[in-house]
This record gives C-alpha cells, structure tokens and sequence, in this order.
C-alpha cells in the first residue's frame, strides 16, 4: 500500500498527458474486458485477455526501458520494472499470475498459508527442491526465507513497505537486521510468524511481496554489512531467470551496468516441475536509457522487443492509431484524487468536501491524464480489479448527488456550500486554502483544474508547484505544514487487497506525525478506524471485500478526499512478441510468461 | 611637368593618367579618386599632400591593385614601366606588388602580423618573389634589418611585432617593402604614427636608402613639413583631384591654392623662425559620396565668390611657371596678392580687403 | 610560461574544492535533499528515517560529513557509493566517460572543421548565394533543438526506425575497445547532431572573426608583399581569425562533456550527461555530486587548456 509514485518513478509520471489522447478517449467504446466492466478500447490487448499457456519456447527478449532500476535487490526493490526482473529471478512465498490481482499462487510455499484461529499465527510450509542460483547452488530451506525477511528491518537494506505489514510480528519493529524472534522455523520446511496483534489476515496478504523471497544468509552477510547493503549486486536467484553473474557471483558490471543495461539469462538450478512459472524465453536483455519516443518506435516498428516503463503519449497515439495490436492496456494501475485535509482549515466541514467534489470536473481532469483510452472517472476508493471494487459500486460509484456528474455540477455544490453555512453558495470565510501540486505534466493541469474549481467556489487559493519528491516530503507528507489540498495524489497497491488500498491513506491511526506520512489529508474519523481496524482481521477474500466496500462507501459519504481518476496503463510489444502483461503490476510485461512468435 | 619631368631624359617610371577609383556603396558611389594625372621619374620623389580622405592614400593603393578586393570601380591608366597596372590580371598584379612596387603603411604596429615573428614576415617577403631557400632568405632578412638601422639584426629577427619600439617596426616594415629591391617605394604616412624625433630619423633613413639603392619614392602625407625636405615634386589633393602641383621649391615659394596655404600654414615651425601660430584649416573635408556644386574646396575657402559655387575648376598652368599647375577660379593676381597678405601676417579677412575681393562670396 | 600554467591549475583545484562545498552545502540543505525519506517509501516512521540517516552518515554533524567528504574525495579519489545501485561513484564514472569522451570529441571534430570552413567560405564569398545559403542554413541549425534534430535524425537515417536505413540508430553504442567499427558506425548520427548546432555557430562565429580580421592593415601588409590570395587568408587571416574559435571551442568541449544529456538520451548512449540527470531524478546525491565535480573538473581543464592553448596561439599573451 503505497503511493502511485513509488513505482511510476518521478519522470514518468509525465508520460500520459493530454495532448493528443483526447481523440483516441472517446473514440473508445465499452467492449470491456475482465468481466468487471472496465471501458478499454475495441482490439486492445488487456492483461485479462491474454493467454498464459501454449507460448513458444526460446529466443531472447530486448526490453528496451527508458527508466533505470531503483533497487534490484529483492529486500529493497518497489518499482514496477524492478518487480518484473525480481519476480523473474526470486520466488517470494506467494505471487501473482498475470491476469490475477485478488488470488495469490503459492510459490516458494507449497500451499496456502495456515491462519491460527485467533489470527494471531500464520504458518508457511515451503517446497522442497528448490535451488538457490550458482554460487550458492544449495537447496532453499525457511531459514533462507527468515533471513529474508530479517532483511525487512535491517536499515542497509531499507525496505521501504515491512513495518507497514508485520509490526505485528513480534519483536519485528524493534529489529534492526538480526534474527526477528516472532519469525521462526520449526524444521527446514516450515516458517511461522508470531503475531501481537489479530493481524493475521493483512501479514499473509503481505507474503505476495518480494521481501519474503529467499536470501542465504551464509552468503549474504558480508554484503548484508554494508552501508548500503551490496546484495543486490551479488544476489544469487531462485526464480526460473537468474542476472547473469560470475563465478564469484557478482552482478554488478557483468548482468547489470546502472543505468546501461541488464542481462538475465536462465537460472540452470531452476526446476520447472517446482513452478508455475512457464518461463519460454531463453534470456531477455534489458536496455536502460533512451528517449522514450525512440524506443517506442522501435518497439513498435523492431522486432522481439518491448518497452516496460511508461510509453511517450505520442507512442501511445501512434500505437493505437497504427499498431492496436501490440498495444497492451492495463486496468487496474491505481488512482489519484486530491487529497483534502481533513484535520485543519475549512475542509474539517465534510460540507465543504462534498461541494468540492461536486464542483470538481473530473472529466477535465481526467482528459489532462489522456482521456478514456487510459482512465476512467473515479467514483469511489477501490480501485479496478481490486476486491471489493464491485461491492463498493464498481464503475458507476455510489448514488449520492455529490458524485453524479463527473462533469461537475454547481447546482449540487451550492446546496452543500449551504449546508457548510454559506447562504450564498460561496464561500466567504478568511481562510486562504493552501495547495500544493507538482511540476511536470499533467500535474500542474490537475493543480490549475482544482485551483478554478475552488475559486468558483469562492475561496481564496495560493498555489504552488514543486518537485514530486518536494511535494510528498516536504508538503502533503509533512503534517506540520497543514497544507489544505494536494491535487495530484495518486495510490497503488501493493497487493490485491482493498485493505492495500484504503488502510494507509486513510486510516487515522497510521497518520505519521515525524516520518513520512501518507495519509495526506489527515482523514482521522474514529468510526472509520475502528471498522478499518475491524476489517483487517477479516479472513476470505469475498468476505474481505464486502468488509472494505463498506468502509469504501463510509469513505465516500464522508467525501474523505476528492476522487477523479483510476489510471489504465499503456504498454506496447513487438509485432512477434507474445507479450503477457501483469494486472497486478500495473499491466507491465512478465518476463515468465512473455513469449516470442 | 615637374622640373625634374622636363629636364631629365628618362621616361617616367610611374605615370598615372585621369586615374578615377569609384567605391559603389549602400549609401551611394564614393568617388574616391576623381580624374588624377602625376608621375614619377626613376629615383625620383613625389609628394602627395591632403587631408586624410582626399583619395591620396586610394590612389596609391591602387597602384598597388591593393582597392581591386574592396571592388572598386577602377578607370583611367597607370602606367609602370609602360604597361598599364589597371589592365593586368591580379596573377600579373600580384608579381608586380612587393617586388618590383612597395608600399609602407602608417600604422607598424597594426600592419605587422602579431602572431609572426618579425623575421619570418621578411623571409616571407622576400620568398614571395624569389625561389630560395628559407635559410637563404633569412640571411636577406638579416641584412636588410641591419640595412634599415636595427641593431644586432641577427637576434632581434626572432623577435615579434611588440618586442619592437614604434621606430623600429616602421625600420621593419621599410626593410620588409625592401626585400626585392622595388623601383618604386610608396610610403603612406610612414611617419605620422610616430613621435617626432622617431619621425625625422625615419624620413633620414628613407633617404639614404634613396640615394643608396635609387628607387623612386611616392611619399604620401597630410603635411607638407615632411616632404619638405624629400620630395622633389608635390601634388596637392583635395577631394580625390590633385589641386595644385609643382616641384616642391615652387610650392613653398609661391603656393597658389587656398588649401595649399591652408596647408602650409598649419606645418608645425617649418623654419623654426617663424613665430605663426598654428592655424588648422577650418571646416573638414567633403564628403565624396554628394560633393559640392562648382568648387569642391569653396565651402571651406575664406576667398569664395559667387561663381566659384557653380564652376568646377580645372588644374591650369600658372602663368609664368610652366611647370606649376593650379585648379583654382581666382585670378593669378588675386591668388599673388592675398599669398603677399597673408605672408606678412595678415588674417584672411584682413587680405580680402586688401585685393579688393567681395566677402563670403555673397 | 611554467609558473603561469601552475598558477593556473592551483586556481582550478581551489575552484574544484568550492564547488565540492558548494554542491556538498545545497544538497544537504535543500529541502528535497533527504536521501533517507526517498530511500525509507511513503509510510516511514522516525525510527526508520534515522536508521538510515545513521547508514548512509547522514545523522553526524555537518561539519563531519562534509570533512569526511572532503577527506575522501581529495585524498583517495573516492565519491562514496551509489543510494540505489550501491555502485561506487568513480566506478560509474569511469564507466561512462569513454561514450561521453567518444561522442563529444568526434562531434567537435566535425563541427570544428565544418564550422570553420564553411566559415571562411562564407567569408571570402561574402554577399555570395553560397555564402547567404550557408549562413541560412546556419540560422535553422543553430535554432535547431538538438533533441528534435535528434528525433528527424532517427525517423529518417535509424536503421530501424528510419525511412531510409542507413545507420544505427539509438542503444546501438559500443565501446571503442570492444568493436571499433560499430563504435564509429553507432556514433556517426549522434556526432552529427551534436555537431549541428556547433557547427552553425562556429560558421557564424568564423565568418564574422576573418570577416573583421581580412579588414586589418596587416592583410593589406601581406597582399602588399605579393603573396597569393590563399596564403593571405590562410596564413595571415585565418591565423588570427581563428583565436576566438579556439578559446571558444575548448569551454565548449569541456561544458559538453558534463552535459551531452540530451544527445545521450536520444541516442541512449551511456554518457555523464545521463548519469547525472538519472541521478538528479533519483536523488541520488552521491552520483550527483560525483558527476557535477566531473563537469567542473572538465571544465577546470579545458579553461587551463584553452588558456595554454591562447598563450600558445598569441605570442602577445605569451609575454606579458
């Protein structure tokens, strides 16, 4: 659960802008895909769509990506490109197969995680046989997944989501890289976690990421020392691909070049019959750097290649002009809404938020984002292909007035404004409202919208524009600065659940005073956290999700921030490329099941 | 024409006939020289005389095919040793130029190359006609520096433009105008940018080195002091027209020009004994693109008549002095009487008054 | 002359340690500049923030941090390491410096010989159609963004993306020493490109400097002496003509160096320029402040260099 711009890197976030896509948005028609009704345009490929089986096997797979990894390292990575290299090469305890986002496979596990009746334990067989990559090349026991996950809370590794997860683990926020005593291992098969809290359901959640893939501690160590830890550029793999190394098993400079390119070539202890993972390529090649418009014509017009960062808007317009084929669209790749602080200033009146959401025009907004081919109108806090989503009013949203017309509607902000107290409809208070956006399209677009809409409500604005990082960490992430609304928030889960989505944003209890916080506009209503609270401990997918809508609905009615848009993800492939994109990663292309003609 | 002209025998080594350089502008056609005849004997010297932009310094440059690049409008004849320097190509031109004609320049400083060694643009000068060898032509460039007075020649050859004083690179650049022995040498203000003992060392030099090697010398300056002493002949031009012209005792004796007295009343103590004061002429010269109607000089002449606004005077011989000529619309009797007013040291308006002449010419 | 050229490289080094401190005092002190938040993820507790302050050194006082980086970097020659890859910083520089070295010299090459002699053509055929044509051209090239150009450079010449395959287009680079015709083969688009604009400027710049310099007393000297035309514009125009150029020419170089970044990314040729940039939209100050004291060093030599070059050049400079 974390904010949209983790894993869409600073840069990119300036992919899809207006220019250009307006046209192709409403061209679109509702020939829809995954049974969920999400509006994707006639003849594109969405990851719901796309065969897993009968790829052919072999050749070699370029990807040609215009953004660098962040971290390849499997405790640190959280960025949708370094996902798909690590879910290639490391087998976390469970993950995802493409086309799922709420159904987890059991993958270094051999089956479902065992939930103790008071949800207080979770435990883990692993299966047997499975090999770590040379140098190691011994079999992976749960002492290697422990050590793992150790790694969570080691600060030379700094993973950025763990203690968001298991602080129910015992001892786990207060470890600092050795041994967690609430993570243990009764028999080299066999891993559990001890829970403080009921938390049971959220912490086997937790087990899709990447954190829990096996790491040798024997090995590791001495990299583990360092500031920062060096694993990553001498991680031995578990998965079906592995970064090409040397005998020493360094990666560094041999299957990875920062900022250059990166190798991945078959893991020769990998043993299909231990995987669902089909894995036909025989090596993909990683390009990094180029600009974005270049390397998406030769995706489009080369051959075996893909892109798997954000493409330029005008390749997206090319592809869907020209090569509808090899355009893949992803639903489901998270949200953003403007977030309203609902602690200090005139936004503590819920009136006032449900005016500004009636006012708001998402479809502006949204248009500034690329129009219908990648977004459609929020309406509510669960996101596409998200349990829950449907329950809490899928595409339509919820019937209240305020969330009717996406185009806006006076009509209905005014009665609001009345409520609030303001007879005349506008706003007359002498509270100047804070905003700050962020630089580089379509931000400022969303902050310039959000800006005119509240002045036609009769606020007073001062708007400022900085730097993404800026805004979150110095602005919206600082509950010091009481900044009143952040146009360009944006969230995507870390996992298929709705708890991943709603929990952090919006649970009052997880506002982070003097850290980073994410709950950005300070939503701290007590009903609301006690049936979060209540939520999280409930076990099964459908009934987890009926449980969130609930809280989804609560959210809405409450007008906890102002939504606009659930963002789909362009990505484009060779003509023979048999591209097999990751719902759960918003849309990116899976080395494991990506296939050539 | 010149004393010199009628009582040698040789034919002129230089003679110009109605030589006129035009410049074709944005602003309108320079008529930079306009219709000059002079010429030179073998070793001997003429004098040009002018105010900087009387085409003095074109006329000569374009005896060098120095103005062709500028593009200008050349027509007329220049005669050097028979042949017409304006009919040859610039191949035939450029033999002719640093070898057989020489030019020295105002400005030393700015006229050698800075980033050569002083040295090196002799050799150079003398390669430029002469197929020999480098070292060869550095043993001439040692001699010549010694020839033009430059001490321990052989050492100061490897020094650049700046190591030299003001006097010693234009003893550089007469010795580099030197290098292929020129018939004819002509010397453009070679003197004005230097100071006055550097100057008459300098004049003395171009002198000996007359007598010495026998070239003929075309020494162009805007003071008549200069030339004084050297030059055997002077022309007197204003305006890109030669105004007077004679030898140069009869232009010191009896000058015939207004401009001319203009001219030799702002010498600086030619004599020493005389206490006049420095009087420059008044006014500045035309410009050349819209001359003046009738007399180009009369806006500026103390001596002007209604008349002289509307003709254009033509250069006549003096009566009486066969080889003095003068463009000037006064009478030979008024130009005599206002000379003799002005020599005992009378004002213009004051010898005006004494011919008998109208004033202002209203 | 031996003690002009040390005095100068000592200026150089004082000016490298100021720009070490100045990059050292705003990358601690600008607000975006906490490598800890952007490393810890969107939900990090204080805790965590100062674990990996302590990690990464960043919870000593300033005065420490920035002797320690002093120390290392002027002692040992090291930049510390990579946030991300954990890369050391003079590892990734080395890395990168041969395509950055590869790319700058061959495109001042080429914009240097054509720039100046379409400079001097121009010159000499002044108010010409040749002249009036080039110096047009001019005009488009040097108004010309390298990134557009860039972009028609591949649309029409990429051997993959091209409408007419004739090079090899972008992420085609290899290293010198690994396959030199590829090498010259992936560099001869980017080259033109970064010479483009280059080139229209130095025509520009040529053509104007011999324009001036043909009107000085000592051209009318040398034609004076008889000497053919060329050897007039060459050996005494040109000469002189062409001092601006060179003082020009060696900043030019230094500043790409550190700053190809456009050429770099169109082209994806592993180069400083995008190491840098990568590194700024990372936060990654390590690398930031490792690349940004590259492009001042670059910079540092080529203004020693052009001054040497100058004295070299001008016999007038040399003795005063």
């Amino acid at each position: 659960m974390v904010a949209l711009f983790r894993r869409l890197a600073p840069g990119l976030l300036a992919g899809i802008a207006a220019v250009g896509l307006v046209a192709c948005g409403s061209s679109s028609s509702n020939s829809g895909s995954g049974g969920k009704g999400i509006k994707v345009a006639a003849g594109i490929l969405t990851p719901a769509t796309e065969s897993l089986t009968g790829g052919k096997k072999g050749g070699t797979l370029t990807v040609l990506n215009h953004e660098d990894f962040e971290h390849i390292d499997p405790g640190s990575s959280y960025f949708a490109i370094d996902y798909e290299a690590v879910y290639a090469t490391q087998r976390p305890l469970y993950s995802y197969k493409p086309n799922t986002f709420g159904e987890p496979s059991p993958d270094m596990a051999e089956s479902a995680p065992e939930i103790s009746a008071d949800k207080k334990e979770v435990t883990v067989h692993i299966r047997h046989g499975v090999k770590f990559s040379p140098p190691v090349n011994r079999e992976v026991t749960s002492a290697d997944v422990a050590y793992a996950l150790d790694r969570g809370m080691n600060p030379n590794v700094a993973n950025p989501y763990f203690l968001g997860y298991f602080e129910s683990v015992e001892g786990a926020a207060k470890a600092t890289g050795g041994p967690i005593p609430g993570i243990t291992t009764p028999d080299k098969y066999t891993i559990k976690f001890k829970l403080t809290e009921p938390q049971a359901p959220i912490v086997a959640a937790a087990l899709v990421l990447p954190v829990s893939a096996a790491v040798p501690e024997e090995y590791a160590k001495k990299y583990d020392a360092k500031k920062p830890t060096e694993y990553g550029n001498y991680q031995v793999a578990t998965g079906p691909y592995m970064f090409k190394n040397n005998a020493e098993g360094k990666v560094l400079g041999i299957g990875y070049q920062p900022g250059k390119s990166a190798t991945l070539v078959r893991n020769p202890n990998w043993s299909a019959s231990t995987d669902f993972r089909p894995a036909y390529l025989d090596q993909i090649n990683i390009q990094i750097g180029g600009d974005t418009n270049v390397i998406g014509r030769q995706v489009l017009e080369g051959s075996s290649q893909v892109q798997n960062d954000t493409p330029s808007n005008a390749i997206v317009k090319l592809a869907y002009q020209h090569y509808r084929s090899q355009l893949e669209i992803s639903p489901g790749a998270g949200d953003h809404y403007i977030a309203v602080n609902n602690a200090h200033g005139p936004f503590k009146n819920v009136n006032l938020r449900r005016a500004f959401w009636a006012a708001l025009d998402r479809e502006a907004m949204d248009k500034a984002r690329g129009g219908a081919l990648v977004t459609n109108v929020m309406t509510h806090f669960i996101y596409p292909e998200i349990p829950g989503f449907e329950e809490a009013g899928g595409l339509e949203g919820p019937k209240v007035d305020f969330n009717e017309h996406p185009q806006g509607d006076m009509a209905v902000a005014e009665k609001y404004m009345k409520a609030a107290g303001f007879p005349s409809g506008k706003y007359t208070g002498s509270q100047t409202v804070q905003i700050v956006g962020s630089t580089g399209a379509p931000a400022p677009e969303d902050a310039e919208i959000t800006n005119q809409t509240l002045k036609s409500l009769g606020f007073k604005t001062h708007l400022n524009l900085v730097d993404q990082a800026t805004m979150y960490s110095k602005y919206c992430g600082n509950v010091a600065e009481e900044i009143d609304v952040c146009p360009s928030g944006g969230w995507i889960a870390d996992f298929g659940d709705p708890e991943a989505v709603l929990n952090v944003p919006f649970n009052g209890k997880l506002i982070i005073t003097n850290g980073t916080n994410s709950n950005w506009g300070q939503v701290n209503d007590p009903k609301i956290n006690a049936a979060m609270e209540a939520a999280s401990k409930v076990v099964g997918k459908a009934a987890r999700a009926t449980a969130w809508a609930k809280i989804d609905r609560e959210l809405v009615e409450q007008a906890a921030a102002i939504p606009y848009d659930w963002d789909k993800q362009p990505l484009i492939e060779s003509k023979n490329v048999d591209g097999v994109g990751d719902l759960w990663n918003i849309g990116s292309w899976d080395y494991n099941f990506t296939s050539l003609k | 024409m010149s004393s010199r002209t009628l009582a040698g025998t040789s034919e002129p080594l230089l003679r110009v006939e109605d030589l006129h350089v035009e410049f074709h502008t944005e602003d309108g056609v320079v008529h930079a020289v306009d219709g000059i005849t002079y010429q030179v004997l073998p070793g001997g010297t003429l004098g040009i005389v002018g105010e900087s932009g009387s085409g003095k310094t074109v006329s000569s440059l374009t005896t060098m095919g120095l103005t062709r690049p500028q593009g200008a409008h050349i027509s007329g004849r220049i005669l050097f040793e028979g042949r017409d320097l304006v009919t040859l190509s610039d191949a035939e031109m450029r033999k002719i130029r640093g070898n057989d004609i020489a030019m020295v320049f105002q400005d030393p400083l700015s006229s050698l190359h800075p980033f050569y060694k002083v040295g090196a643009q002799l050799i150079e000068a003398v390669r430029a006609h002469n197929d020999v060898s480098k070292s060869t032509a550095r043993e001439r460039a040692v001699d010549l520096l010694g020839l033009v007075g430059i001490p321990d020649p052989a050492r100061r050859i490897d020094d650049y433009p700046h190591e030299f004083s003001g006097g010693m690179r234009q003893r550089a650049m007469i010795a580099m105008a030197l290098a292929n022995e020129p018939k004819l040498l002509i010397a453009d203000e070679p003197t004005t940018a230097l100071d006055v003992t550097v100057q008459a060392q300098i004049l003395a030099l171009m002198e000996r080195l007359q007598r010495e090697l026998g070239m003929a010398i075309v020494i162009i300056t805007h003071d008549l002091g200069v030339v004084a002493e050297l030059a055997d002949d002077i022309a007197v031009m204003y305006a890109g027209r030669i105004v007077e012209t004679t030898s140069a005792e009869r232009l010191f004796e009896s000058p015939q020009h207004p401009y001319t007295w203009g001219l030799l009343k702002s010498i600086p103590s030619l004599e020493g004994s005389r206490e006049r004061e420095l009087v420059p002429i008044p006014g500045s010269p035309p410009s050349l693109i819209s001359r003046p109607r009738g007399c180009h000089f009369h806006p500026r002449c103390a001596y002007v008549q209604p008349e002289h606004k509307v003709v254009d005077p033509h250069l006549e011989q003096v009566p009486g002095e066969p080889d003095h000529h003068v463009a000037c619309l006064l009478s030979p009797e008024e130009r005599r009487g206002l000379w003799h007013a002005l020599q005992e040291g009378r004002t213009p308006h004051e010898a005006i008054e004494t011919v008998g002449l109208q004033e202002g010419g209203a | 002359m031996g003690r002009y050229i040390v005095r100068r490289i000592l200026w150089g080094v004082l000016l490298l340690i100021v720009v070490a401190a100045l990059m050292f005092v705003f990358f601690r002190i600008l607000p975006t500049g906490d490598p800890a938040k952007l490393r810890a993820g969107r939900t990090a507790s204080a805790k965590l923030l100062s674990e990996i302050r302590h990690d990464l050194g960043l919870d000593k006082p300033l005065l420490t941090q920035f002797w320690e980086f002093m120390k290392e970097l002027f002692l040992h020659f090291k930049l510390g390491y990579s946030y991300y890859s954990s890369a050391p910083v003079t590892e990734l520089i080395k890395n990168r410096l041969p395509a950055t070295i590869s790319l700058v010299a061959g495109g001042a090459l080429i914009w240097l010989l054509s720039g100046v002699t379409v400079g001097i053509i121009s010159a000499i055929r002044r108010r010409t159609v040749l002249d009036r044509a080039s110096m047009g051209t001019a005009l488009v090239l040097v108004s010309a963004p390298e990134y557009w150009l860039g972009l028609i450079a591949l649309y029409f010449f990429a051997a993959d993306i091209g409408k007419v395959h004739v090079f090899p287009g972008a992420g085609t680079y290899v290293g010198l020493s690994s396959d030199p015709g590829k090498w010259f083969t992936s560099l001869i688009l980017p080259w033109l490109v970064v010479a483009a604009s280059n080139a229209a400027i130095y025509a520009r710049l040529m053509r104007g400097s011999l324009i001036d310099v043909m009107g000085e007393d000592y051209i009318r000297t040398a034609r004076a002496k008889g000497l053919r035309e060329r050897r007039v514009i060459v050996r005494h125009g040109v000469r002189s003509a062409i001092n601006p150029i060179v003082t020009i020419f060696g900043l030019d170089i230094g500043v790409l160096l550190g700053s190809a970044i456009l050429v770099e990314t169109v082209f994806n040729i592993p180069g400083i320029g995008r190491l840098n940039y990568d590194a700024i939209t990372h936060a990654d100050f390590p690398i930031v402040q490792g690349t940004v004291l590259a492009a001042a060093l670059f910079i540092v030599c080529a203004n020693i260099v052009v001054d040497i070059a100058y004295a070299y050049l001008d016999p007038r400079v040399r003795y005063s």
